[in-house]
């Protein structure tokens, strides 16, 4: 019998709403850190762009009286993903630390796991990447640039996770909380983004699943079991209609 | 609730073949752990070759002066972060920062020196060594002009010292100038440095104009307190937060009141606010004192709520219930700035608004305000603002009468960040001689004669002052952290750039008592290491050892070299003038709107346009990207037929722009909203010839007291073309519909679960939605 191996790592984020102020730095740091292609205006005249983490904005009421909110939204990276069981070649598995992990070698483009996520945080490459000879300089060498015709999405900058569990098994260690920063949550100006390890009851990001404005996107209804945890928005009056 | 199926349980169910197969080749004798779907060893990042290396510097590009660290590897910036050491940014950074990567590497980068034969020729490659001869005998005959950026640090200073030695002055430029913010300062809190804001102690926060979550000064070390200010695990309450101004900016959004105002009537709300607060007797006797200290008799009275609601468009209930927060919820704080200080009667406003904090007691105090201290450098600049829209004029009416024989550029594109008016390109067809450091031509450096590529702040040697620093002396040290960028297969160098202030010392041959910034930089640190501070950031025993404590460390900072913050009486406020006056829109056809242009987050003031990836960013508000927009409220526009996308000519007295609508709920209706950073001629190959330069159409409204650009005094004739094109947004992009209530953005009241809220929420809505299963 195929058991995976236990891991002490579930990994997970927390994002405290209240704190969003819907910058956009999470989403430039993300594209910077992990090769996302250039979203020219052409790309969003198609709705193609590329996107790993993005800042949502709902409007709710009418002038005077109305209010924009935010909500950064990636990868849920759910312990009952839709996408993995739709993919035929097993391109997207859950692996034993919480990831939902997409194998670019593996993935021939049917986007059916695109087509299962709830979430919309999938993106197909319709197209080869391309950048200028001289931006090539600034990509990072510890990500692969996806070629045409795969998916890619949020991988919670396993090319981080993954480097600092080597110095800490060199160290004969676990990974100390707070050790790995996902490049939206070291951006994060406003600290409205935190990763860590769900399976330490002492972590942060653990503590704060607890709190009491804690709720998953979606997953009292489909059961999705997200790893990523919201904070929910405080408003003296609130009133729960939405626009 | 749904029954969950979780993966595993979904397989077990498929049936047994799938296990099946696996336990068969698991009976062939292959350990499990074979059976681990993705090998480490063909993980990319165990196939990188060489070792990673993040270096400490200061960023050159934005203005609050912040602390970064950058990845590099192979002498290549891979990425870049704030510096977690910095206490401006403390490890944070806004969605401009990465950019600033893709400007060193831009593909259009300036390869070498370029110079005229003669004005109106093309530019066309020449030596250093031609290109610095040239220079010194431009600036050996005298009479030159340094226009730049606003500089502090050394930079400043070279920059003033080498004006000074050639017979001429350093002259800065900020589009979107803050002369008034810092006048304002100086009245109200006798010194022009901008103070320490303690937005994380704050309990009440008022903000006038200022987008400080966006872009106003220095927006990620307001950020960074502003996350306390919300949810900091010390605080005892949520902090409030109120936002005056005119259109929904991301801090107007994040506010828990959002509280539109009549363009240019901030200054009197501010009053109002005063005089509920002293009417009534709000705060303490000592507080009321230093306020009404310098005021004339019967000042408070003019601005009744009554009348000032009538002229703000604010209720009077608001007023009230604002001031009462104010008095009653300490510590408050307010701050203004941005369009509240670009009316005519913009330092009124500001000192009106920055007066409050002296009648609620909060200079400082915690939670409150502190000013901050002098640079630990004696002359050198710690403190920036663009020279006022006056003083432009009175320096090109010098060019314009032949008394400025040379002219150096570097970052002043005024070509197009000045309105169209002045006429820049006249004045500047009467320099003999232009000179220009640029990395990207941009609309200015096009018409240089001279033009010198500008190595990154990630190639060059200089310190920073940050402003507003953290309410101690807070220097950042500036250092090359990069290889000279080459082409990638590295046959040749991207550009042969050098340091601005490298250049001029060179050309000043050693006059300035250096002849490169390394020299200046070392020896300013030095003088760090003789202050022998007790509370310095670094210790070291040698002044070697202490330069590379501040390399490594980004900066140096002492956190007990604080300022005294000490009551004040407020200033004379009635002295002032207090009424806005508008420059009416042109006549013909068409709605007239009061223009409201504002900052781009990604593009600032247009600085950041020549990199993708500051074009690509979604607006917050819109999510449109890589073209300018106007805002206008969604019943306006349907009142007048437009949709979004229409193209609209935008009609001042001056000129015209088109850009393309886009309506929405959060625009007041005689409103229209403009982003400013797009419309360059030049700048590169992803910045030129897209959207519309909103500065070009203002009018030339002045602040009456410091001559600063009234920036959001223009009115405006908006009028319909009949052409509708699409817009670059991120919305749309994903399906949005309510899957549920309370979906994806769960709202709370203070103290309540987010499952209570969301439970609410679904019997509610059960109730709203099925009446008639009753």
């Amino acid at each position: 019998m195929v058991t995976q191996q236990d891991s002490p790592y579930n990994w997970g984020m927390v994002v405290d709403v209240d704190r969003c102020t819907g910058c956009q730095a999470c989403v430039i740091a993300c594209q910077a850190e992990n090769n996302v292609p250039l979203n020219t205006e052409n790309l969003y005249k198609e709705q193609r762009t590329y996107s790993w983490i993005r800042v949502e904005r709902y409007w709710e009421g009418e002038f005077p009286d109305v209010k924009a909110r935010f909500i950064p939204i990636m990868c849920q990276h759910c312990g009952n993903a839709p996408c993995e069981p739709v993919c035929p070649v097993f391109a997207t598995y859950h692996n034993n630390e919480g990831l939902n992990v997409q194998v670019y070698n593996r993935c021939v483009g049917t986007r059916y796991c695109a087509i299962g996520c709830p979430y919309n945080v999938r993106f197909f490459n319709y197209w080869e990447p391309v950048w200028p000879e001289a931006l090539r300089n600034q990509l990072n060498p510890d990500v692969t640039i996806r070629s045409r015709g795969i998916m890619e999405k949020c991988s919670f900058c396993i090319q981080r996770i993954r480097r600092a569990e080597r110095v800490a098994r060199r160290d004969d260690r676990l990974v100390a909380d707070g050790e790995i920063q996902t490049a939206c949550t070291q951006a994060c100006p406003t600290n409205a983004l935190t990763f860590g390890n769900l399976k330490d009851p002492d972590s942060k990001v653990s503590r704060m699943s607890k709190d009491r404005r804690a709720y998953k996107l979606l997953d009292e209804k489909i059961g999705t079991d997200p790893n990523v945890i919201y904070l929910a928005r405080v408003e003296e009056k609130a009133e729960a209609v939405h626009g | 609730m749904a029954d969950k199926v979780s993966r595993r349980n979904f397989l077990s169910m498929v049936g047994a073949s799938t296990t099946g197969a696996v336990l068969f080749v698991a009976c062939s004798g292959i350990p499990d752990e074979e059976f681990i779907v993705q090998a480490p060893v063909d993980l990319p990042e165990d196939l990188v070759k060489g070792r990673d290396n993040w270096f400490a510097t200061t960023c050159g590009v934005c203005d609050g002066g912040e602390g970064v660290i950058v990845r590099v590897m192979e002498g290549r910036a891979k990425k870049i972060a704030g510096n977690p050491d910095f206490p401006v940014n403390m490890g944070k950074q806004s969605a401009r920062c990465d950019s600033a990567l893709q400007m060193l590497y831009h593909p259009d980068r300036i390869a070498q020196p370029l110079a005229r034969v003669s004005r109106g020729s093309d530019l066309n490659p020449i030596s250093w060594d031609e290109a610095d001869s040239l220079l010194k005998r431009w600036v050996g005959s005298g009479s030159v002009t340094v226009a730049t950026n606003p500089l502090r640090g050394h930079l400043g200073k070279v920059a003033s010292d080498f004006a000074g030695k050639f017979g001429g002055r350093h002259i800065q430029f900020d589009a979107l100038e803050q002369g008034v913010l810092h006048g304002a300062m100086k009245t109200v809190f006798g010194t022009d440095r901008l103070p320490e804001f303690d937005i994380a102690n704050t309990q009440t926060l008022v903000s006038f104009g200022a987008d400080f979550l966006g872009t106003w000064i220095s927006p990620t070390n307001f950020s960074v307190k502003y996350g306390e200010f919300r949810q900091g695990e010390n605080r005892a309450n949520r902090g409030k937060l109120y936002q005056i101004e005119s259109r929904m900016s991301i801090t107007a959004a994040a506010a828990d009141k959002w509280i539109p105002i009549r363009p240019g009537m901030e200054g009197e709300m501010a009053m109002a606010i005063a005089n509920v607060i002293v009417g009534d007797g709000l705060v303490s006797d000592g507080n009321i004192a230093r306020y009404t200290a310098n005021l004339p008799d019967g000042t408070l009275a003019v601005f009744d709520l009554a009348t000032v609601s009538g002229r703000t468009g604010v209720s009077e209930d608001t007023i009230r219930d604002l001031a009462l927060d104010l008095a009653a919820n300490g510590p408050g704080l307010v701050i203004g700035g941005g369009s509240a200080g670009a009316h005519t009667n913009g330092s009124f406003n500001l000192a009106a608004i920055y007066s409050l904090n002296i009648l609620i007691g909060s200079v400082g105090t915690e939670g409150g305000l502190f000013l901050n201290p002098d640079s630990p450098w004696d002359g050198v600049p710690s403190s920036a603002a663009g020279a006022s829209f006056d003083e432009w004029e009175r320096e090109l009416s010098e060019w314009r009468a032949g008394n400025v024989n040379t002219v150096i550029l570097r970052r002043a594109d005024i070509v197009r960040g000045l309105p169209r008016s002045v006429n820049v390109q006249q004045a500047l067809d009467n320099v003999p001689n232009i000179v220009a450091f640029t990395d990207v031509l941009d609309d200015t450096s096009a018409l240089a004669d001279l033009v010198l590529p500008e190595a990154s702040f990630l190639e060059s040697w200089g310190t920073e002052i940050p402003e507003p620093a953290p309410g101690y002396q807070t220097v950042g040290v500036q250092q090359p952290v990069v290889s000279p960028a080459r082409t990638r297969d590295g046959s040749r160098v991207l550009s042969d750039a050098r340091a601005f202030g490298d250049v001029l010392l060179g050309v000043a041959g050693g006059d300035l008592g250096a002849t490169s910034m390394k020299d200046l930089v070392e020896e300013a640190v030095s003088a760090l290491f003789d202050l022998d501070r007790s509370a310095s950031s670094i210790t070291a025993p040698t002044s070697g050892l202490f330069m590379r404590g501040a390399l490594q460390r980004g900066g140096w900072w002492d956190r007990d070299g604080k300022a005294a913050s000490r009551p004040q009486d407020a200033p004379p406020l009635a002295n002032t003038h207090s009424t806005p006056e508008f420059a009416e829109a042109a006549g013909g056809e068409g709605e007239v709107f009061y223009l409201q242009p504002f900052s781009s987050i990604a593009l600032l003031d247009g600085r950041f346009a020549s990199a993708p990836w500051a074009q690509s960013t979604p607006d917050p508000i819109t999510s449109a990207a890589w073209t300018t927009w106007a805002e206008i409220n969604s019943s306006t526009a349907k009142r007048l037929k437009i949709s979004r996308g229409d193209k609209l000519i935008i009609k001042s007295t001056t000129g015209e722009i088109e850009v393309l609508a886009y309506p929405h709920v959060a625009v007041p209706p005689d409103v229209i909203g403009i982003p400013i950073g797009q419309g360059h001629e030049n700048s590169g190959r992803w910045a030129e010839g897209r959207g519309a330069n909103v500065l070009s159409i203002l009018v030339d409204k002045k602040d009456a007291v410091t001559g600063a650009l009234a920036w959001a005094a223009t009115k405006v004739r908006v009028i319909r073309t009949g052409l509708n094109h699409e817009i670059a947004r991120a919305e749309g992009s994903v399906d949005a519909f309510e899957v549920e209530p309370q979906f994806p953005i769960a709202v709370v009241r203070p103290g309540e679960s987010a499952k209570d809220a969301i439970h609410a929420a679904e019997e509610r809505h059960d109730t709203y939605a099925d009446p008639d299963d009753k």
